[in-house]
Order: structure tokens, then C-alpha cells, then sequence
């Protein structure tokens, strides 16, 4: 599928009105379906568990930015690079670049996107390490990453959400760049002591998959939005309602041009009327569009997206054991 | 001719105060969504500049606000139907239903691809472009650096189960520089090129700005990374030691006369500074006595006929045509000076013609200019373009050489790649000892390509590396540099 982006490039009008303007027409070649069926695969989206940990707890695993997008240090069968850390994503993904010559196995989905022929390469790798944890003989997908390398400029060999980290009490914590792994008991509590994640908000993780969803709301409309770390900024449907749009303020808008004459228009803005919990967050930016295809894919029907933008403003915590994801916001004099 | 120009920029003059008059644009009220509408609240006032953001902002074709600025109240635009209302005081809603979002349907990648887009048009991954830098730090050992050797130390952590160094040089990796302990802090050794480095230290896991570094900057993830320059020029001045203040200062400095403070080492002035590649003019100062440097030869009268001490980083490139014995005047332009004419005058020797040339790293096409005859550089077999475009082509500080084997019968093969805009008549490759080769200077990082070898676009069959492209043809993907792994 192809998409033709017309962007007039406009880098610094948003901070100022005096600037020069160059129009320039970008065409973005779209191979990302592929990955998309990679990261909801269900094939390879069971927990895995790390066979080999470090002494200390908790793991501390350093975070690295490529914009917002969230990377760490792994090896992967003796082939070193970023993996991203994408909690939108079921399934562990290696890019096809450096994982290509593998045997590998081709599995349908059991669900997908209607229409579409909905596979995906899968292969085995023996080792998968970061920070002193180890997994090894996995079953992962196989798509092209490409497109994100040469967007961010660093080499990316793989993508990964929580199916590695089920184990383990996990905070993600963007304003020191960490993911802190702490160990859990059988009832889910901390084993080595350190004070707990007080969380301002707490919620229950529904279902039984690797995907979170979080409960907000808009214009006092209740709203489903995806947890997705990999996301650099939150979206909302185009489908939410007016009570809904009526609070964004937009400040972009670009049409993507499908095959034939289908378009698809895309909104950019701010989400001025945003809750979760008893906490209230305004100006956190926000794509507006129709999430229709993509609401079916999670077994659930979701309102929009929590990405970037929701990420600035606090640390969450995951419990899978307790089947909770807690939520600690960031304090001004924190930022 | 010169009237109409000042009339011409009386008009502008004019123009530029109606847009500062009419500067009520603020993109975060021009555009919004009520009832299933999206509407845009527009100034019949705003001129070309405002209709220009707007067309660059919210995607309205100049077509359609052209409609709109005619007073068209009904619009028929690219299969959506606008509709036009005013609202008083010279201004206008355009608006139209916004269920124009329910007919693609946007899939998940392309929406990353999307926010990709408008993340980077914020400038945030926007780099400086300093041409010099000195280190400042509290503590004399917490960085040394001689002979492109870099020791990093870092006092204490002494409970600290593990201690890395991440930074630009090893691509932020956070497992490939441990520093190993030395009872009262860590250390570690690597070898660096003179260059600008930004770091942390990554302790047993968690991300530690250098306490001792005094340098920061923002990174991209926000917070401040520590900031090293590994020098590759020291300004020594003897003497002076009852001075009690003695600076440096230069072109790369605004001529600024506070200047940079130099140390004072016993019976001498230093500073040990970074630059980057280029031509420099300094003079010091002591005791706000402005003076040239003693020791350096090489000076150069300024236009109000001052002289300014004279410095060239990085290593010159000897620029040098055979011959032509009768000329009288050869000129080297290439798109390293701006394909200038007149500026590089080259020096008639014995053999020929010369020039040594400080250029910094990157690919350059030049030619000679043998008096007003343009020629390509008879010695250097390797090209780029053709025809009346065929320049010759030199890639100073070349760190790779593109090679593709047999194929010996080929008479035109050529690479393109990320790194000349896969121009297909970008570099020609040069046949010598049984293979194709063509050596180019690539930045660190990402680099895609292909070979062209009669025609026909092939893989590099030497490199197991490639990915998908749009043709589903795959490019071959090449990594170099200190960003590569």
C-alpha cells in the first residue's frame, strides 16, 4: 500500500509568524502493514521469560530517545542494536535486515485486518539479552524496520512490549529514562524491599494479553484508549463524538491520499478537556483520526491512543500479577 | 532599472508593515471542530504569507482559498464540498462535515509515519553547528586527552555493581564501554578523534550526568548530556607571568574581547581547544593588550590592515594540474567553494599548476578553469554526471570504498545511494585490478544503495544487508561510522 503524504514543510512556523516558508512535496512509501501484522500477531505474543537474571533488583534498564520513541541495548544472537520499547506491540518483532537469512515459518493470524491476507514470518532465535537478562529460544516475527532506522537515524534490530516483562513489577519511568524490572512474589508484592510506586491513579488491566488499555475521559465522555509506548503522540478517533472533538483545538491538518480517489484526513491538535482518574491534564498533543480499522484488531473497542504526549507527564507502574497499572503524575517542580 | 528596484522594495516595505498589522494569526484559532464540522475562522485581510501557513498548516489548497478570497460561498474541492459563511468584520468560516476522516481509514503505520513527520517538524532533533569548543571541568583527571587517547574517570560510586560510558562515540550504547574500578572511582580508556562528544555515565543501569564536567547540553530525551571536545590545537603563549589575565580571541569567537580565559602552566600561557575544520584568525590578549602570536608565522592582514595570527585545522589537500606551461591563469572551483570562479587561484610551479586547499571530510565535484577553458581534472580518473555535468570528483577523508566484482565486460557502472540522492548518474565506479571501486566519504550512520552496471539496478552482492523499498526490490544497507553498531 502507498500513500502519497502531501506536507508543506514548514519546520519553524509554530514558534514564528516572520519565517520563511518552503513548500516541498514528501512521498512516504507506507511498508509498515507488515509490521503492524508482526506486532499483533498472536503466534508469537506469549510471556516470555528470562532464564538468566542479574543479581541486583530492581534491573535497571537505560532508556534511550530517538524523538519519542523509547530504545534500549540488546544483543540478539550475537547481533547488537536498539530495540524499541513499543507496549503497543503483542508480539516480539526483529527487523528483517539482520534477521533475513533465518529458516522461517509463516502463520496466519487469528485475527487481523478484514480483508487482508493476514501473515506473518516468524523465526527462532537463541538469545535475546539486555542488562544482564537473557531469554533464550524464542519464537519472534520478522518484519522491515527499516523505514523507522533511517527516519531516526539509529540502527533498530527489533521491537518489544510487555510479553518480556511479565514477570516483573515494571515501572517506566520517562523522566530519568529507566525501565525499572522489580522481582515479585507469588502474590505479585515486591520480594527485596524498596518503597512501593505510590500511584496517583490505579487501574485494572482487563484481559489477559500484553496490550494495556487505559480509562479516561473527555468532555465528561468516558473514553478506552490503548497504553502504546511506541506512539509518539496520543491519538484520538475521528468516531468519539462531538462532546469530545468539540473540546480539541487543532492546529494541523493534512489529507493522506490512498489508492484511487480514497483520502483519509488526518487532524493535529491539543486536547484541552482531558482526565484520568481525578487528575486533569490539558495541552497534550493529539492526532485525530478514524481509528475504525485499527479498533478491531485489539479485541476491544478503544477510543484513541495514550502515547508521547501522555508520557511527559508522569510514571507508570505494570503489575501483571496484580493485574494492575498504576500511574504516578509528575510533579512542575519534577520536569 | 536601479528605479524600479526601489520601488519594488517600497512595495515590499509596505507589505511586510500590513503583515505585522494584520499579525493576528495564531494557528491555534484558526481552525476547529463543533458539531461535526470542521471549521476554519479566516481574515479577509490575511495576505499571501497568512494563505501560505495555512496551505502548509491545515493542507487548504491554494485553489481552494482562492475560492474562498473571491467570495465563493459554495466550493467543490477535490471531491469535498466546502461551504463558505461570513461571520462579520471582514471575516469568513469555511467549513465542511468531518466525516471526509471515515473514507481511508488510516492503519496503524502510517500513523507512527505521521507523527514521525510532525514530531521532527518541531526541531527537535535539530543539531548545532559549533566551530570550536573548550572543555570545563571542576576536577583536572576527570578527562584526559593526548594522542587521540580519551580517559574518562569518574570519582566515587565505590558500591556500584557495574559503570558505563554512553555517548555520540559508540552511538549511546549502554553495554559497549564498561569502566572498571579503581578502589576510589571508575575509568576507562577508548580512542577518540578530535572532535565535540556528548556523554553519561550509565551506573549500575541508571543514566549520571559527569559530576565533574561543568559542560552540558539538552539531549534528545530532554535532560542534559555531558559535553567533551577532544582538542586538536593548543594556543601557547611564553612568558607573561606577571599577567594577570591573558585570552584568546578570534573569528570563530565574534572577535569577542573578553575572549576565552587561557591557564596559566609556570612560565606559559595554554588553551587547549577544538575546532572544527576550517581557516581561523586570532590574536591574544594580555592585560587587554591585544597581540599576535610570537610563535606563529602565519598571519594575515585584515581589511583595516591589522595582523591577525593565521591558523588551519585539518590536513590541506593538494590540489594539482600537470602542464599548460602558456597559461596564464588557473582557477580550481568546485562545489566545496560555491563553484566560485575567481577565488582559488592556483600557483604556477615547474611541472604545472597547485594548490593546497583545507576542505573539510565530504564528497566534492570540481573542475579547472585554464584561462576560462572549464576542464576536468586529467589525473583523477574517478567522475560524477555526464556529458557537459561530468565533473571530477574527490572524496576528502574517504571512508569507504564502494566495490563490486567481475562483471568485467560493463562498460558504465555507477553507485547510488541515501548519500547522493540515488542520483542515477551519480558516482561512476572506475575499474582497476579486476573489480569495480569507487571510494566516497560517508557521514556516520545509515547509508542505502545500489550499483547500476549498464542500466540495470543490482544489489550489492557482496553485502548479506539489505531492506524493502517501494519497488520490492530491496536496497542494500550499509552502516558506517562511529554510529554504526
Amino acid at each position: 500500500m502507498k500513500f502519497k503524504l502531501h506536507i508543506v514543510a514548514c519546520t519553524v512556523i509554530l514558534f514564528t509568524l516572520t519565517s520563511f516558508q518552503i513548500s516541498e512535496e514528501v512521498v512516504i512509501s507506507l511498508p509498515g502493514d507488515e509490521v503492524y501484522r508482526a506486532r499483533m500477531g498472536e503466534a508469537g505474543s506469549m510471556a516470555l521469560f528470562p532464564l538468566t537474571e542479574p543479581d541486583t533488583d530492581p534491573v535497571i534498564i537505560p532508556l534511550k530517545r530517538a524523538g519519542r520513541l523509547f530504545l534500549f541495548d540488546a544483543m540478539v544472537d550475537g547481533e547488537s542494536g536498539n530495540i524499541i520499547f513499543d507496549s503497543g506491540s503483542k508480539s516480539v518483532v526483529l527487523n528483517s535486515t539482520y534477521f533475513r537469512n533465518r529458516s522461517k515459518s509463516v502463520k496466519v493470524n487469528s485475527s487481523g485486518i478484514t480483508g487482508d491476507v493476514d501473515q506473518v514470518s516468524e523465526i527462532t532465535v537463541s538469545s535475546l539479552a539486555f542488562q544482564g537478562l537473557e531469554y533464550k529460544n524464542l519464537t519472534v516475527h520478522l518484519a522491515g524496520l527499516g523505514h523507522i532506522e533511517t527516519k531516526k537515524g539509529v540502527k533498530i534490530i527489533g521491537l518489544a512490549g510487555f510479553n518480556l516483562f511479565r514477570k516483573h513489577e515494571t515501572v517506566i519511568d520517562p523522566l530519568n529514562n529507566e525501565l525499572r524490572l522489580y522481582r515479585l512474589d507469588a502474590d505479585g508484592n515486591r520480594i527485596t524491599k524498596t518503597p512501593d510506586f505510590i500511584p496517583d491513579e490505579q487501574q485494572k488491566i482487563g484481559g489477559s494479553g500484553n496490550i494495556l488499555f487505559l480509562k479516561g475521559t473527555i468532555g465528561d465522555k468516558q473514553m478506552n484508549f490503548c497504553f502504546d509506548t511506541a506512539a509518539e503522540t496520543n491519538v484520538i478517533s475521528s468516531h468519539s463524538g462531538k462532546q469530545v472533538l468539540n473540546t480539541l483545538t487543532i492546529t494541523r491538518r493534512t489529507t493522506l491520499k490512498g489508492a484511487g480517489q480514497s483520502t483519509a484526513e488526518v487532524l493535529f491538535g491539543k486536547m484541552n478537556d482531558f482526565s484520568i482518574g481525578n487528575h486533569k491534564i490539558t495541552g497534550m498533543e493529539t492526532v485525530i483520526t478514524n481509528l475504525s480499522a485499527l479498533t478491531e484488531t485489539y479485541d476491544t473497542h478503544i477510543d484513541g491512543i495514550l502515547g508521547g504526549s501522555f508520557l511527559e507527564h508522569g510514571t507508570v507502574c505494570v503489575n501483571f500479577v496484580k493485574s494492575r497499572i498504576g500511574i504516578s503524575f509528575t510533579k512542575e517542580n519534577q520536569k | 532599472m536601479k528605479k524600479y528596484w526601489i520601488i519594488l522594495l517600497l512595495f515590499s516595505g509596505i507589505s511586510a508593515g500590513q503583515n505585522t498589522i494584520n499579525a493576528l494569526f495564531d494557528p491555534g484559532k484558526v481552525c476547529r471542530i463543533e458539531d461535526g464540522q470542521l471549521i476554519f475562522t479566516l481574515n479577509l485581510r490575511w495576505g499571501e504569507k497568512e494563505k501560505k501557513e495555512l496551505t502548509g498548516l491545515f493542507d487548504l489548497d491554494s485553489l481552494l482559498l482562492a475560492g474562498v478570497y473571491r467570495g465563493e460561498t459554495e466550493i467543490t474541492f477535490r471531491g469535498e464540498n466546502w461551504k463558505v459563511k461570513k461571520t462579520g468584520s471582514g471575516m469568513v468560516e469555511l467549513y465542511k462535515p468531518l466525516d471526509g476522516m471515515a473514507d481511508g481509514g488510516t492503519g496503524k503505520p502510517q500513523l507512527y509515519d505521521l507523527m514521525d513527520q510532525w514530531m521532527n517538524f518541531r526541531g527537535e532533533t535539530a543539531e548545532e553547528q559549533e566551530v570550536y569548543g573548550v572543555n570545563r571541568f571542576r576536577l583536572v583527571n576527570a578527562f584526559v586527552y593526548a594522542g587521540n587517547l580519551a580517559q574518562f574517570y569518574l570519582p566515587g560510586f565505590e558500591k556500584a555493581n557495574r559503570v558505563y560510558l554512553a555517548g555520540s562515540f559508540n552511538n549511546w550504547n549502554t553495554a559497549a564501554t564498561p569502566m572498571r574500578f579503581t578502589g576510589k572511582g571508575w575509568i576507562t580508556d577508548l580512542r577518540l578523534a578530535p572532535g565535540k562528544y556528548t556523554y553519561k555515565y550509565v551506573v549500575d543501569g541508571r543514566w549520571t550526568i559527569d559530576p565533574s564536567n561543568q559542560l552540558t547540553e539538552r539531549g534528545g530525551a530532554g535532560t542534559p548530556n555531558s559535553v567533551v571536545f577532544c582538542p586538536n590545537h593548543v594556543f601557547r603563549l611564553k612568558g607573561f607571568q606577571n599577567a594577570g589575565r591573558v585570552v584568546v580571541t578570534g573569528n570563530f569567537h565574534q572577535w569577542n574581547p573578553r575572549g576565552i580565559a587561557m591557564n596559566q602552566l609556570g612560565d606559559r600561557w595554554e588553551l587547549p581547544v577544538w575546532f572544527r575544520e576550517g581557516t581561523y584568525v586570532y590574536k591574544f590578549l594580555v592585560d587587554n593588550r591585544w597581540m599576535a602570536d610570537p610563535e606563529n608565522p602565519g598571519t594575515r592582514e585584515d581589511a583595516s590592515g591589522n595582523l591577525n595570527s593565521f591558523l588551519e585545522i585539518g590536513e590541506p589537500y593538494l590540489f594539482s594540474l600537470s602542464g599548460f606551461p602558456d597559461a596564464r591563469k588557473v582557477v580550481l572551483t568546485g562545489s566545496f567553494n560555491g563553484w566560485d570562479r575567481g577565488e582559488l587561484v592556483m600557483n604556477h610551479t615547474g611541472k604545472g599548476w597547485e594548490l593546497p586547499y583545507v576542505v573539510p571530510a565530504g564528497n566534492y565535484a570540481y573542475k579547472f578553469i585554464v584561462d576560462g577553458r572549464w576542464m576536468t581534472d586529467p589525473s583523477n580518473p574517478f567522475t560524477t554526471g555526464s556529458g557537459e555535468t561530468q565533473n571530477s570528483f574527490i572524496a576528502l577523508g574517504a571512508n569507504h570504498i564502494f566495490e563490486l566484482r567481475d562483471y568485467s565486460t560493463a562498460q558504465n557502472v555507477l553507485v547510488a545511494g541515501s548519500f547522493n540522492n540515488w542520483d542515477p548518474q551519480g558516482y561512476r565506479m572506475v575499474r582497476k585490478e579486476g573489480r569495480w571501486i569507487f571510494p566516497v566519504y560517508l557521514k556516520p550512520g545509515k547509508h542505502t544503495y545500489k550499483f547500476i552496471v549498464d542500466g540495470k539496478w543490482m544489489l550489492d552482492p557482496a553485502n548479506d544487508l539489505y531492506e524493502e523499498n517501494q519497488y520490492g526490490t530491496g536496497n542494500s544497507v550499509l552502516w558506517t561510522g562511529q554510529d554504526s553498531r
